[in-house]
C-alpha cells in the first residue's frame, strides 16, 4: 500500500511513510488518490520512470560506478557437506558468469548454473521467502535483490 | 466502373504505399477489393491477436513484408508479465506452409524463438530483411541460423531485443559469399563479438550503409572497421572505458575522416569522453544524434559537441545537458525535426542542478521552427511554459511530456498542469500522440476531447479525478487508436459507456485504475468481438473466477482489451484470463 504525500491539493494529510497502520493507509486511499511514494520504495521501482529496459540499465550501472564505494552485499555461501561457510560480497560481481568463476576458483571446482548431474556442482541460493532456488533464472539485478544466501549443492552421484 | 484492364489498375495501386490508402481503396468495390488484396505487397498488423495468418495469408497471397506488433506498449515499462504472448513461431509456420515470398518480416515487442528464426531461415528463399525491435526469446544460435541459411540477406537489425548471448561464432556463419549486407544491428548483443569475423563480414560488403556494434567492440577495432566501410551513413558505437592512447586517437580520428557519408551516430555507452571527439570531421554532416546511452559523458563535452551539429534533424540525448545545452541546441540545430531527452538520474539524490526543466522546453520550441516530436522527462514544469510553448511550435505531432514525480503542480503556481496541456492540444492541430503527466485534472481531459481531433495515441498516468475525465477522451477523440491509462480514478462507468468506441479503437490498457471484476465482464458480454484480458500475476485466475459475487467489485489490476476478429486467443498463460 502506497502512501499519499504532502504535493497534492487533493491527498488528505500525509503519514508517516515509514510505518503506516493498514487501517490509516485505507482510510487515506479511499480519500485520496493512490499516489507512489516518493521515498526510498520508488528507488527499486521498475515501472516508473516510463524508460525501457536497456536505458534502465544502462542508468542502474552508472550509479553503481559513479558511487566510489559499493553498497556491500555480504551472503553466506556453504558448500553441501562442509560445515565451516564462506562469505561473499555480491555487489562486486556483474553477472552470473563472474559470479561463477569467482566461486569456482573459491572453492576449487567447477561450479555451474542449471540442472544437477554427475560431473558439476550446481549453485542454488535462498530468496527473500526463504525458498530454495536454482541459480540464473532471473535477470541479475533482480537476483541481487531477493537473495540472502547460497549453497553449492554436491554432484549427484549415481 | 473498371475502363482500365486489371493490370493497370494494379499498376496504379503499385504507386500507392501508405497502408491508410490502400485499405481505403479495398473498400471503393468488390473488383478494387480483388486486385487491392492480390497485388498487396506490404501488411501491418498492429495487434498480432487482432487476426490469425491463415486469413492473412487468403487475402494477401502476394505478402513480401509482414509487419507485426506484439506485446502492448506498456510492456516496455516492465508492467506486462514476460510470458503474456506474442508468438511469431505460428505466423511462420502458417507462412511456410503456405510458402508465402516472404522477403521482409518486421516485429515489435513479440516473443520469438531459435526455433522461429530457423524455420524462418530455411523457409523463404528471397528473405532478405529481418528487423526485431523489443523483442525475447531467442539466443545467438537463432542469428547463427539467419546468418548461415538466408542467402539473401541484406538487412538484420536487432534493437533493443533481449538476446541471451551464447558467445557463439553467429558473424562466422554468413557464408564467404554473403555480400549483399546493407544493414546490420547487433548493438544490444551482451556478449563478446568475434572482431576477425565482423571485419571480414564488412570487408565483403560493399553496399553495407548502416552498421552498429555492440559494447564488446573496441576503439581499435572500430578502426579497423572504419577503415574497410568508409561509405557508412549510419553508425553505432561500442564502448570504450578507457581513454584511448594518442596513436589510436589520431588513427581513429583518420578513420572517421574519411567517411564523408556517415549521417547518423548512436552508441557511446560506457565511453570516456575523448572519444567523442574523434568525431569533430563529420559532425557537421550529422542529421541523427543518438547519445542517450552515453551516460559517462557530461553536459559540457556534450555542448561542445553539438555546436557544431547545424544539420541534426534528430537529436536524443540525456538531461545531463541541462537547459544550458537545449539553449545551445536551439540556437544551434535549426533543421530539429524531433528531440528526446532521456532522464540520467532515476533516484533524484543529487540535488542536480544540471538536469532540464520547463527553461530548455521553452528554448527548444523558441529556436526549432521545424520540430514535430517531443519526448521530454523533466523534473518541473509550468504551464505558462507550455502556453509558450505551444505558440512556437503549433505543429507539433507527437508531444510527449513526462515529469519524473506523479502529481507534481507547476512549480510556480502551485496549480495543475490543466492549462498547459490545453495549450497544446488547442494549438497543435495535428497532434496524434500525447503523453501527459504532473498534477492533473478531469479538466485537461475536457481540453483534450475538445480539441484534439486527430488524436490517435494517448498515454495517462497518475491524472485524473472522476470518470468524467476518461469520457471526455472517449466521446471527443474521434481518430482515437490506442489509449493507455495507468494509476488514474478512472472505473466502469467509463469502461462500459460507449462500448462501440472499442470497435473503432485498436486497444485499451487500463491498469490500477478503478474498474472492477464485475464491469469488465459485463464488458466482454456486450462486446463479444472483443477480448477483453485481465491479467494477474499475484493469483491464480481460476481461483479468482470461482469466488462468489462479492468479488464482482474486487479492482482489477490490470486490464488489457483489443478488438478481434478471430476470437479469444489460445495460448495466454495462467496468470491472464480472457472473459
Amino acid at each position: 500500500m502506497e502512501n499519499s504525500n504532502s504535493y497534492s491539493p487533493y491527498s488528505s494529510s500525509s503519514v508517516d511513510s515509514t510505518k503506516p497502520s493498514p487501517s490509516e493507509s485505507s482510510v487515506n486511499l479511499s480519500l485520496s488518490l493512490t499516489f507512489p511514494s516518493t521515498s526510498s520504495q520508488r528507488e527499486t521501482s521498475q515501472d516508473w520512470p516510463p524508460i525501457k529496459p536497456r536505458l534502465r540499465d544502462t542508468l542502474k550501472g552508472l550509479r553503481l560506478r559513479q558511487r566510489g564505494y559499493h553498497r556491500a552485499l555480504f551472503v553466506k555461501v556453504y558448500m553441501e557437506g562442509v560445515p565451516i561457510g564462506r562469505k561473499l560480497d555480491l555487489s562486486t560481481f556483474s553477472s552470473y558468469e563472474s559470479l561463477l568463476e569467482n566461486l569456482s576458483h573459491m572453492f576449487d571446482t567447477s561450479v555451474i548454473c542449471g540442472k544437477r548431474d554427475i560431473k558439476h556442482h550446481v549453485l542454488t541460493y535462498q530468496d527473500k521467502d526463504g525458498d530454495w532456488m536454482m541459480v540464473g533464472d532471473i535477470p541479475w539485478d533482480m537476483f541481487l535483490e531477493t537473495v540472502r544466501r547460497l549453497k553449492i549443492t554436491r554432484p549427484e552421484r549415481c | 466502373m473498371n475502363y482500365f484492364p486489371d493490370e493497370v489498375i494494379e499498376h496504379i495501386f503499385d504507386f500507392i504505399a501508405s497502408h491508410k490508402d490502400r485499405n481505403s481503396i479495398s473498400l471503393v468495390s468488390k473488383s478494387w477489393h480483388k486486385i487491392e488484396r492480390c497485388s498487396r505487397k506490404r501488411v501491418f498488423i498492429g495487434n498480432c491477436y487482432a487476426i490469425n495468418p491463415e486469413r492473412l495469408i487468403e487475402r494477401f497471397p502476394s505478402l513480401r513484408s509482414l509487419t507485426l506488433k506484439g506485446k502492448p506498449h506498456f510492456a516496455d515499462f516492465n508492467l506486462v508479465p514476460h510470458e503474456w504472448g506474442g508468438f511469431v513461431h505460428p505466423w511462420i509456420v502458417a507462412l511456410a506452409k503456405a510458402r508465402v515470398g516472404l522477403e521482409e518480416l518486421r516485429l515489435k515487442r513479440m516473443v520469438v524463438s531459435d526455433e522461429s528464426l530457423e524455420l524462418l531461415s530455411r523457409s523463404f528463399a528471397s528473405f532478405k530483411s529481418l528487423v526485431l525491435v523489443s523483442c525475447e526469446g531467442f539466443t545467438t544460435d537463432g542469428l547463427a541460423s539467419v546468418a548461415a541459411n538466408c542467402r539473401h540477406l541484406c538487412e538484420l537489425d536487432l534493437q533493443e531485443n533481449e538476446i541471451e548471448d551464447h558467445r557463439g561464432q553467429w558473424l562466422n556463419c554468413f557464408p564467404e559469399s554473403s555480400t549483399a549486407l546493407t544493414s546490420l544491428n547487433f548493438s544490444c548483443l551482451k556478449g563478446e563479438t568475434n572482431l576477425a569475423a565482423l571485419e571480414r563480414l564488412v570487408a565483403r560488403s560493399p553496399n553495407l550503409e548502416s552498421l552498429k556494434v555492440n559494447r564488446a567492440v573496441p576503439l581499435d577495432a572500430l578502426t579497423r572497421l572504419l577503415s574497410c566501410a568508409p561509405q557508412l551513413v549510419d553508425l553505432g558505437v561500442g564502448s570504450y572505458e578507457n581513454e584511448p592512447d594518442q596513436e589510436s586517437f589520431v588513427k581513429l580520428m583518420d578513420a572517421i575522416k574519411k567517411c564523408t557519408s556517415l549521417r547518423s551516430l548512436s552508441g557511446f555507452s560506457e565511453v570516456a569522453p575523448l572519444c567523442l571527439t574523434a568525431f569533430y570531421p563529420i559532425c557537421q554532416n550529422l542529421t541523427s544524434l543518438n547519445l542517450s546511452y552515453a551516460a559517462e559523458i557530461q553536459g559540457n563535452h556534450l555542448i561542445r559537441f553539438i555546436q557544431f551539429c547545424k544539420r541534426l534533424q534528430r537529436l536524443w540525448i540525456l538531461d545531463s545537458i541541462g537547459d544550458k545545452g537545449l539553449e545551445v541546441v536551439a540556437s544551434t540545430c535549426k533543421e530539429l525535426q524531433e528531440l528526446r531527452v532521456f532522464p540520467s538520474d532515476l533516484h533524484d539524490e543529487e540535488d542536480n542542478d544540471t538536469a532540464v526543466t520547463e527553461i530548455g522546453l521553452v528554448a527548444i520550441s523558441a529556436g526549432c521552427p521545424k520540430l514535430h516530436s517531443i519526448l521530454y522527462f523533466c523534473k518541473q514544469m509550468t504551464n505558462a511554459a507550455l502556453i509558450t510553448v505551444a505558440k512556437n511550435c503549433p505543429n507539433f505531432i507527437r508531444f510527449r511530456l513526462c515529469i519524473l514525480e506523479p502529481n507534481k503542480p507547476d512549480h510556480t503556481t502551485s496549480q495543475s498542469l490543466d492549462e498547459g496541456f490545453g495549450a497544446i492540444v488547442q494549438a497543435c492541430k495535428g497532434l496524434r500522440r500525447l503523453s501527459v503527466s504532473g498534477l492533473l485534472t478531469d479538466k485537461v481531459f475536457l481540453y483534450i476531447g475538445m480539441y484534439a481531433e486527430q488524436l490517435e495515441m494517448l498515454s495517462i498516468a497518475f491524472a485524473g479525478d472522476t470518470d468524467k475525465g476518461m469520457l471526455y477522451v472517449l466521446n471527443g477523440c474521434k481518430k482515437m487508436r490506442k489509449l493507455e491509462i495507468r494509476d488514474s480514478p478512472f472505473g466502469n462507468a467509463a469502461l462500459l459507456a460507449d462500448v462501440d468506441k472499442y470497435r473503432t479503437m485498436r486497444s485499451l490498457w487500463m491498469s490500477s485504475c478503478e474498474v472492477t471484476l464485475g464491469g469488465c465482464k459485463r464488458l466482454a458480454r456486450n462486446a463479444p468481438w472483443l477480448n477483453v484480458e485481465i491479467i494477474n500475476e499475484n493469483e491464480n485466475n481460476d481461483l479468482m473466477m470461482e469466488r462468489n459475487e462479492e468479488d464482482e467489485r474486487e479492482k482489477v489490476d490490470r486490464l488489457y482489451l483489443y478488438r478481434t476478429v478471430v476470437g479469444a486467443r489460445k495460448d495466454a498463460p495462467p496468470c491472464v484470463t480472457i472473459l
